[in-house]
């Protein structure tokens, strides 16, 4: 069975919210994201994006575009991410996901690409620029299934009532919601309308969700719990880092565990 | 000349009901976006269907605009080039200078159809930012303009008349500080404002609906130049149409009504910078091994590594530095229908010269690439021939540039008594 569904029990049994962190791969260096990745999973994260570094991550916030163009200047290839979750998938056991942009693995090759991520035990992809729309071009979503990893599937607050059903009749493992309309960056206090959008997507999904975009703070996590399944935390933790380094991670995650 | 009453025309070339060109094209956008194309389409097909729409858009060019833009016999050109007859189609007489104005009018009226209260628009040369800030001094939008680093310094005349205009100037200090910057810059806004804000794109790239749409909007060009060449000079139609491209708006815009007519040899005519030889300087995205990807929405061409990582692009003319180009050009590119050459910038600020010094008309550093382009082919042409060159821009914009190209004494001199 996928890890991505495993951990998803586990959390469900121990009767709590799941939390996702990220990580971009080379960055600061591909050493020392290897060593951040490995202090999250130490302090009992569920899951853990690993980024592709993009040129141009349209999703993407201030601090984590800074974190991508680094990894960048450090000549970060796909070809490095891969290897990186081949060596980390067998020091640690929760399930790790390639999160990133449609151009890389397009250029590096999808079904090449998908394969190589399933044997470095990568577990699921989160892509934001790969809509359903684009299903018939790509066959993005076979191609991925195919080769036992999970495809996340996105909604947002200006999801359709249309576009909602149609994610959720697809999605497996979880479905990300991304909580405010914005690019990813951490804030001071969760969108006010969240919880109404939650229940209007939950309506029609059967898989949990995790929510993520602009959570940065332990009462985002108590306002959470009940109402979705897992809390991505990203750029918030990224700025710890950045501030205090490995330390400042340790203890944001304990502080919120 | 009489007035034109449809400019949604069909082609073969044209997209699926997807936005797809062939294999380009599409809308790969994050799910934060597509509820807001799929409104715009649904608004823009309606306002196709409605003549109240095109009535108050041709009522616009005209006279807001001052549409029709002459088709000018370049007499001197000619002569002195001694091949085929030369004709210049000035889109620098339109209000504001540039050809950015045909597709600003058209989406202007349709954010206001739409109830939108702000326009955001991305900008390299800035004449798509100053035709975005007009339009929206003109019908009362808040307007915010995305603008690289880079190219906010070396266009800084329009930064400055875009500010005048009421409307915010943002430079972009990510990436490579050029267009494409600017554009990931503008999707960003539209994800964090998409509920009163309209992005007014500038060329016919990003996703399905604008390559379509902005296409439409500057089929007008095209379609004077039939009706002009015909009721002004008798003449059926041109043998050559040449026309700068950097996303790809002007061309298209010319090439839309002669698609299907292959008779016509249609030529694009990409930036060169300092040859094509090597990454990094120039933006010719179908020169040597043209790469597809999907960057900012669209499948297309783009100047990009093994990994799908954007390049760094080099041009003299902020307008064409750019290293993607729009989905149905990278089609015409495959159906051969459109040749893609390049100019270098040398070529360019000769081109720019001669059409100064032969016409007295001072064309913007993109035009000076089709200009360029026609410097090298109408003298292997015979004189029966006809070339159409879209003069994309008027080029007091680069002022700045030309002269330093052209190491102007007097100019510096003064430069320096203003300080
Ligand atoms: C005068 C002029 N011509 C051409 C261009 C290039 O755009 P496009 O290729 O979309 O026509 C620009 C863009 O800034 C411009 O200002």
């Amino acid at each position: 069975m996928n890890k991505i569904l495993t951990q998803l029990q586990k959390i469900k049994k121990e009767n709590r919210l799941g939390i996702m962190t990220h990580i971009v791969a080379g960055y600061p260096s591909l050493q020392k994201s290897e060593k951040l990745l490995l202090t999250m999973a130490e302090a009992g994260v569920d899951f853990i994006e690993m980024q592709i570094p993009f040129s141009d991550p349209m999703a993407d916030g201030p601090t984590i575009m800074k974190a991508n163009k680094v990894a960048l200047n450090n000549k970060t290839k796909i070809k490095d991410a891969l290897d990186l979750m081949s060596k980390l998938t067998k020091k640690i056991d929760i399930p790790l996901l390639f999160m990133g942009y449609f151009n890389t693995i397009y250029n590096y090759g999808l079904e090449k690409f998908c394969l190589d991520a399933n044997q470095a035990g990568c577990s699921g992809l989160i892509f934001p620029d790969i809509p359903l729309d684009e299903e018939q071009q790509e066959n993005y979503i076979e191609i991925v299934r195919k080769n036992d990893l999970i495809d996340i599937r996105l909604l947002s607050p200006a999801s359709t009532q249309d576009r909602i059903k149609k994610n959720a009749r697809l999605a497996k493992g979880f479905v990300y919601f991304v909580a405010r309309k914005g690019v990813t960056g951490s804030e001071k206090s969760l969108d006010k309308s969240l919880e109404k959008n939650l229940n209007k997507i939950k309506k029609h999904l059967k898989t949990p969700i995790a929510v993520g975009f602009g959570i940065s703070e332990k009462a985002h996590l108590n306002a959470l719990k009940g109402k979705a399944e897992i809390a991505v935390i990203g750029s918030a933790l990224l700025n710890q880092y950045n501030d205090k380094g490995i330390t400042g991670v340790k203890n944001f995650l304990k502080k919120i565990g | 000349m009489k007035n034109i009453k449809n400019i949604f025309i069909k082609t073969k070339y044209d997209s699926d009901n997807l936005g797809h060109f062939g294999k380009l094209g599409g809308r790969y956008a994050p799910e934060m976006l597509i509820p807001a194309l799929e409104e715009l389409e649904t608004a823009f097909n309606k306002a196709k269907k409605d003549p109240e729409f095109q009535k108050e858009l041709m009522d616009l060019y005209e006279n807001y605009d001052g549409r029709p833009t002459p088709l000018y016999y370049a007499k001197n050109l000619t002569k002195k080039l001694g091949g085929a007859r030369i004709f210049i189609k000035n889109e620098g007489l339109n209000h504001t200078g540039a050809h950015k104005m045909n597709h600003s009018l058209g989406q202007a009226l349709l954010a206001k159809r739409m109830g939108k209260k702000r326009l955001i628009a991305e900008t390299g040369a800035g004449q798509h930012g100053l035709a975005t800030a007009t339009v929206a001094a003109k019908f009362g939008f808040d307007c915010t303009i995305f603008m690289g680093k880079v190219d906010y310094e070396r266009q800084r005349p329009n930064v400055f008349w875009m500010e005048q205009l009421g409307a915010e100037v943002v430079q972009v200090l990510h990436g490579t500080q050029r267009l494409k910057d600017a554009v990931t810059a503008t999707l960003q806004d539209w994800i964090a404002n998409v509920d009163n804000t309209y992005y007014l794109l500038g060329s016919v790239l990003g996703p399905h609906p604008y390559p379509s749409m902005v296409r439409d909007f500057q089929t007008i060009v095209g379609l004077e130049v039939k009706q002009q060449l015909k009721e002004n000079y008798n003449i059926n139609q041109p043998d050559y149409i040449i026309a700068c491209v950097g996303g790809g708006s002007n061309a298209i815009g010319i090439f839309h009504p002669f698609l299907d007519d292959k008779k016509v040899k249609l030529i694009g005519v990409e930036a060169g910078g300092k040859g094509v030889k090597k990454i990094g300087d120039h933006a010719s995205r179908l020169q040597k091994n043209p790469k597809i990807g999907v960057v900012e929405g669209y499948k297309s061409y783009f100047i990009q590594d093994q990994d799908g990582q954007i390049q760094d692009t080099h041009s003299i003319s902020a307008g064409l530095d750019y290293s993607g180009i729009g989905p149905q050009h990278g089609l015409l590119f495959q159906k051969n229908r459109v040749e893609y050459h390049y100019a270098t910038d040398k070529e360019v600020i000769k081109a720019f010269k001669i059409l100064a010094k032969q016409e007295g008309i001072i064309p913007a550093l993109e035009s000076s690439h089709a200009v360029a382009e026609a410097v090298k082919t109408a003298p292997k042409l015979s004189k029966n021939k006809v070339i159409v060159v879209n003069l994309s821009g008027r080029g007091e914009k680069d002022i700045f540039i030309v002269a330093k190209a052209l190491k102007d004494k007097k100019w510096q001199s003064f430069l320096k008594t203003q300080i």
